[in-house]
């Protein structure tokens, strides 16, 4: 176990290196988008530590990461905290508002949970607009500062948030992966397994379901905190429904229990824009079909993985093989 | 007069909820799947009511266009969509959560086609009646003909639907299979048909709550309008309050929420809109998580 654990310590090292060298030698907007997959890959393995795992489904999460970018903007603007300070009040924050929302999980199972996230999502970006200090319609900016000069003159902003972000996601994904290979973990998997057979091995399940949410939530708040960095600011309209949906359909290409495939869904994610944009200018239609192309490529993405790939690619490909090596021997 | 205004808005905004919980319902007791896709059907026949209305000129006629239209839309839906979903992922670590990721897909697609078809043109719908309140001894109110119109028609539809499941056969066919879909197969129902029937029939209700849900508002139909948001919400919290298993529990699930959203907003805070449902929705889980109506044992679904 500790050498395996070494293994993966030395291979997100080996990783981070490979990022650090590919971010010099692509142009800006790759790096922009280097930097939006990296916060896809952090806000996709939060979903598949919460639904792959621990069998909760959240549609909320797009509401989870809204909070946590207004907790890392609050905390630059009123505290002009340091930015690593940022990003780990947002985590708390989240963490704080997962707890709460978990404990109301712990008692709903499937569809009664789905539900009431799903409400979360509508309605909590709306109360942004209820308090002055959030800024309201327009919401917050959230600057993270230059580069440090150190970096030399020619180091772009894009880049700076690139190395953040990728750095983010190279922990949080570190650090998911020895969760889940560990004690909580397996106790996540034995209860989505079985419930009943869970809990007669001594297993507290809402003490564990409750747990799941606020690590996931956490995850989330700094997914969120790094999108706003991104964008600049922090606004209601940054977190719609379709965020809690495109985060979802991202964890089912990845294949929800596959933390590794985080990078297909993520890489997905980003490319479905481009891909609609150059469909759309091919077939040289209206506007309307443009600016809709994309929400129907991720929807009807997500339909079809359900029904033809329903545990991911990676899973598929695992389990065909080992039928055949079965049929084989 | 305040308290009577809020009041009959309630009941008529929560008459429309009826309905949506009542869809909600009859799809669940049909193949045990909370549709999301709920309120995007009801938005794709509204479309097809805004359609009729504009080229056949009266409300009284689009309106069974819709039914028709939402009704086949479901009907669809379950043959191909659910029925594949059944067979293809009813196993592994998704198997609990297909059917909610699938509906929600589902309810994309509608957003995002009805947005490609009719978005960006002004479309409206003018009810039959006027919107404009009654006026009792010099004052008006905001309870309106429309209103008026809106209560009694749900009122007729929820009845001729109990009816039905009462007095018929093919009622008979839908409780039975709901209840038992092994014994109702055992005995001569063809249980694959009832389904689709029981989805027909929630898209048909649907079509209406959206229908009125467009003139109850300010008339106009948009894919991201509030108005659905609202719809999709409430139709869900209003079938939990109820205890997703009974329609009887639909409707005064629908009817609580309606008051209790109307007395929030003019009594509290009118910036509540979306978040009151929700704080609803979670004193409802916490108190009776089986909802008013359902039944007493916990729910694995």
């Amino acid at each position: 176990m500790h050498k395996k654990q070494s293994r993966d310590l030395l291979l997100f090292i080996l990783g981070g290196v490979v990022l650090y060298f590919l971010s010099g030698m692509v142009d800006e907007l790759r790096v922009y988008q280097g930097a939006s997959i990296a916060v896809y890959v952090i806000a996709i393995s939060s979903i598949i530590l919460l639904t792959g795992y621990s069998g909760q489904v959240s549609l909320g999460h797009g509401a989870l990461m809204a909070v946590g970018a207004y907790a890392a903007a609050v905390a630059r603007i009123e505290l002009q905290a340091p930015i690593i300070l940022c990003f780990v009040i947002a985590v708390l924050a989240a963490a704080i508002g997962g707890a709460l929302l978990g404990a109301a999980a712990a008692r709903l199972s499937g569809p009664y949970l789905a539900g009431t996230t799903l409400a979360l999502a509508i309605g909590l970006p709306s109360l942004a607009n209820q308090f002055s200090v959030l800024g309201g319609e327009q919401g917050l900016l959230f600057d993270v500062g230059f580069p440090p000069l150190s970096l030399g003159e020619e180091f772009t902003q894009y880049k700076w948030f690139f190395w953040i972000a990728a750095l983010a996601a190279l922990i949080s994904m570190w650090a998911v992966k020895n969760i889940l290979s560990s004690r909580y973990g397996r106790t996540w998997r034995a209860i989505r397994g079985n419930e009943v057979a869970a809990q007669l091995s001594g297993i507290n399940i809402a003490r564990s379901k409750i747990l799941a949410f606020t690590i996931s939530a956490g995850i989330a708040g700094l997914a969120g905190a790094l999108l706003s960095m991104t964008i600049g600011t922090v606004s209601p309209s940054a977190f719609p429904l379709a965020l809690s949906f495109s985060l979802l359909t991202g964890a089912v290409l990845s294949g929800i229990t596959t933390l590794g495939g985080a990078m297909i869904g993520a890489v997905v994610l980003v490319a479905i824009p481009e891909v609609a944009d150059a469909v759309a200018n091919r077939i040289g239609s209206s506007e309307r079909v443009t600016t809709n192309l994309p929400g129907f490529l991720v929807s009807a993405l997500l339909i079809l993985t359900v029904l033809f790939v329903p545990n991911g690619p990676v899973e598929q490909h695992r389990a065909r093989k080992a039928k055949k090596k079965n049929y084989l021997s | 007069m305040d308290f009577l205004n809020t009041l009959l808005i309630g009941i008529t905004a929560g008459s429309i909820y009826s309905l949506m919980a009542i869809s909600m319902v009859l799809v669940w007791r049909s193949t045990r799947v909370v549709n999301f896709a709920q309120a995007g059907m009801a938005l794709l026949s509204t479309y097809f009511g805004f359609e009729a209305v504009t080229k056949l000129g009266s409300f009284w006629i689009a309106l069974p266009v819709a039914m028709l239209g939402g009704a086949l839309v479901a009907a669809l839906v379950e043959m191909i969509l659910i029925r594949l979903l059944v067979k293809h992922s009813s196993s592994g670590p998704i198997a609990g959560v297909a059917p909610i990721i699938a509906t929600l897909g589902l309810l994309g697609v509608i957003r995002a086609s009805a947005s490609m078809i009719w978005g960006g043109q002004d479309v409206r719908i003018v009810g039959p009646v006027s919107n404009d309140g009654f006026t009792i001894n010099g004052t008006t109110l905001v309870f309106s003909p429309l209103k008026l119109l809106i209560l009694v028609t749900v009122l007729v539809l929820m009845l001729i639907l109990s009816l039905v499941f009462q007095k018929t056969n093919i009622g008979l066919a839908l409780r039975a299979s709901a209840y038992s879909p092994e014994i109702a197969r055992l005995s001569g129902i063809k249980v694959d048909w009832v389904r689709t029937l029981g989805w027909a029939l929630a898209g048909a209700a649907g079509a209406v709550a959206g229908m009125f849900q467009t003139v109850n508002g300010n008339g106009t139909l948009s894919p991201d309008s509030i108005e659905f948001s609202l719809l999709l919400v409430s139709g869900f919290i209003a079938a939990v309050i109820g205890g997703l298993d009974s329609l009887i529990g639909a409707v005064i699930g629908g009817l609580v929420l309606g008051l209790m959203i109307s007395f929030v907003l003019m009594y509290i805070s009118s910036g509540l809109f979306f978040i009151a449902p929700f704080v609803i929705l979670l004193l409802v889980l916490f108190i009776r998580p089986q909802g008013i109506f359902g039944a007493k044992a916990a729910r694995r679904a």
